[in-house]
């Protein structure tokens, strides 16, 4: 394939290098703080000195992460965190999709603005916002109070605060990518298949669900990258300890002064991400291609 | 979702959505605006006894209110200035010019979506330790900049193609120069989605709590971070809801501008969808 091919035709063919200086700046701006710090994290965390003065890789930063229990447990609440809130993502936006997806009503633009209306609000907004409606005294307890039921548990500072502010966070963009798949649903298959007599959930199950996986694992993808490192959710809203690993590497790179350690949990949380994340970069750039 | 395939049926499904939507996402945003408003509001009482405006002036009669004002301002000002004159000329390269590993260059700045973010600020961390940088203006810049480049060089670059080469070889063939081209046809026809670019980095960048967080606090503090430090550790509700109410004003411009590009197919797709 030519560079024609992908990124759009150029039409004076004549090969012109200087080009290569225009892009120059922002080019190696990303091989200096994209490309290089993530090879470097590797390097410095693999390949230690020992006392005689010699280089030896080593892998004993990642031991001590794989067989410190606030380690695992951190780990774990992050993988608990990030599983959860792509189910119910999935779960919430699914029929928020298929809904505006079909139906061209008065009502279906204003639930389409409001799903994508959490984009235009800044997560710290949202966290001060979630504080005062499900904190203690918040508004849901003075609304419980005033009918005389007793106040809730309040998800502040328990594992539920992150997960209920990241999916709401989400929403908009997993809608969007959930219904630019549905995009790809004709109505015409859906007419074809209610014709022959398919319900509801034999429509979607068999007409609809296959043809929007892709998306669905796009949507997915997105979500966990975002979520897997988030910081300020849950460095807000989530509890002490254990924590997720965006706090947590923040606070070892911060307060505990461990930058190796810090950039040790970074590369783990690397590894555990890089399927979805080339996934999803290699989705965005098939798109870009097209 | 019996209803979900009917047209003419009233639309129940449409109304449930709207009516849990309306109370998820508009409510949490309402309480935060009363507050905002609000003299005094005491348990248990379901709306405030005193509505007013004394806490918008104990708040902007804070010293930390405006430096962080004007912190937030300058970088986000400083980063788009850097990243529009870096990225445009490299957009126009990538649009108009054929040089070697264009292919290859332009998918290089997708590099950073494939990592988890905070991780890769955290790497990006250790080589600003190494330089110096941590705390200091010009690394929240640095890490701020690579943040902006993906949208502001593909979203010109389409814009670029966009642009009707027919007009500027009409106008090439009547003796305009190059940049009287670029100036009289270019820009005018590529314009509005350029601005629109630059407005998204600019509002991404004041918005951008991680990378200042981790490279810049305590020394560098963004109005997001003060707004952190107020939750954390300030006993009056009011001022985080007028600082909130401030500082949802550039998203605020935001939305007025990009909903269509939002709701358009085109940015979903940017998005992998």
């Amino acid at each position: 394939m030519t560079a024609s091919d992908q990124i759009g035709s150029v039409t004076p063919v004549r090969r012109r290098p200087y080009g290569l200086l225009l892009v120059a700046t922002p080019v190696l701006l990303v091989a200096w703080l994209v490309i290089w710090p993530i090879i470097s994290a590797v390097i410095q965390t693999v390949w230690t000195t020992t006392p005689q003065g010699q280089g030896a890789v080593s892998l004993d930063t990642y031991s001590f992460f794989f067989s410190d229990g606030y380690s695992l447990s951190n780990l774990s609440m992050t993988l608990w965190t990030t599983g959860v809130c792509a189910v119910l993502l999935l779960v919430v936006c699914l029929p928020i999709a298929l809904y505006l997806r079909f139906s061209n009503t008065r009502v279906a633009v204003y639930v389409q603005g409001l799903a994508i209306f959490p984009m235009f609000v800044p997560s710290i907004i949202l966290s001060f916002a979630f504080i005062r409606v499900l904190g203690p005294n918040g508004t849901v307890d003075l609304l419980l109070n005033s009918v005389g039921l007793p106040h809730i548990r309040s998800p502040y500072l328990t594992p539920w605060g992150p997960v209920i502010g990241l999916v709401w966070d989400n929403i908009p963009l997993t809608v969007l990518i959930l219904l630019s798949g549905l995009g790809s649903v004709s109505n015409q298959a859906v007419e074809a298949a209610r014709d022959v007599g398919a319900g509801t959930l034999a429509l979607l199950w068999h007409i609809i669900l296959p043809r929007i996986s892709n998306s669905i694992l796009v949507a997915i993808s997105f979500a966990v990258l975002g979520i897997f490192s988030a910081f300020t959710l849950p460095y807000i809203l989530g509890p002490a300890a254990p924590e997720m690993m965006g706090p947590f590497m923040q606070r070892t790179f911060r307060e505990l002064l461990e930058p190796k350690t810090a950039i040790t949990q970074a590369v783990v949380t690397f590894g555990f991400c890089i399927v979805f994340g080339l996934f999803y970069v290699r989705s965005v750039a098939k798109n870009r291609a097209a | 979702m019996a209803a979900t395939l009917a047209y003419r049926k009233l639309d129940w499904t449409g109304i449930v959505l709207a009516a849990v939507l309306t109370l998820v996402i508009v409510l949490p945003l309402v309480v935060v605006g009363t507050w905002a408003f609000t003299n005094v509001w005491r348990y248990p009482s379901v709306i405030p006894q005193e509505f007013g405006l004394r806490f918008w002036n104990q708040t902007l009669a804070r010293a930390d209110v405006w430096s962080s004002i004007s912190m937030s301002l300058t970088l986000s000002f400083t980063v788009t200035a850097l990243s529009a004159a870096i990225c445009l000329p490299a957009a126009y390269a990538f649009a108009r010019l054929d040089f070697p590993g264009r292919n290859l260059l332009f998918f290089s700045f997708l590099a950073g979506h494939a990592f988890p973010k905070f991780g890769l600020l955290v790497a990006i961390a250790g080589i600003f330790l190494q330089l110096n940088l941590i705390g200091t203006f010009w690394g929240v810049v640095l890490i701020q900049l690579v943040g902006t480049l993906l949208f502001m060089i593909w979203i010109p670059v389409a814009a670029f193609q966009a642009v009707d080469r027919r007009m500027e070889e009409a106008a090439r063939d009547v003796g305009a120069s190059p940049f009287r081209v670029f100036w009289s046809i270019t820009l005018p026809q590529a314009g509005p989605t350029i601005a629109a670019a630059i407005l998204l980095s600019f509002v991404g960048t004041f918005y951008e709590t991680e990378g200042a967080w981790l490279i810049g606090a305590p020394q560098v503090r963004t109005l997001p971070v003060l707004m952190i430090s107020f939750i954390n550790n300030q006993p009056v509700i009011q001022y985080g809801a007028v600082l909130s109410v401030l500082l949802w004003v550039p998203s605020f411009i935001a939305l007025l501008f990009a909903r269509k590009v939002v709701n358009s197919g085109s940015f979903a797709r940017g998005f992998g969808g």
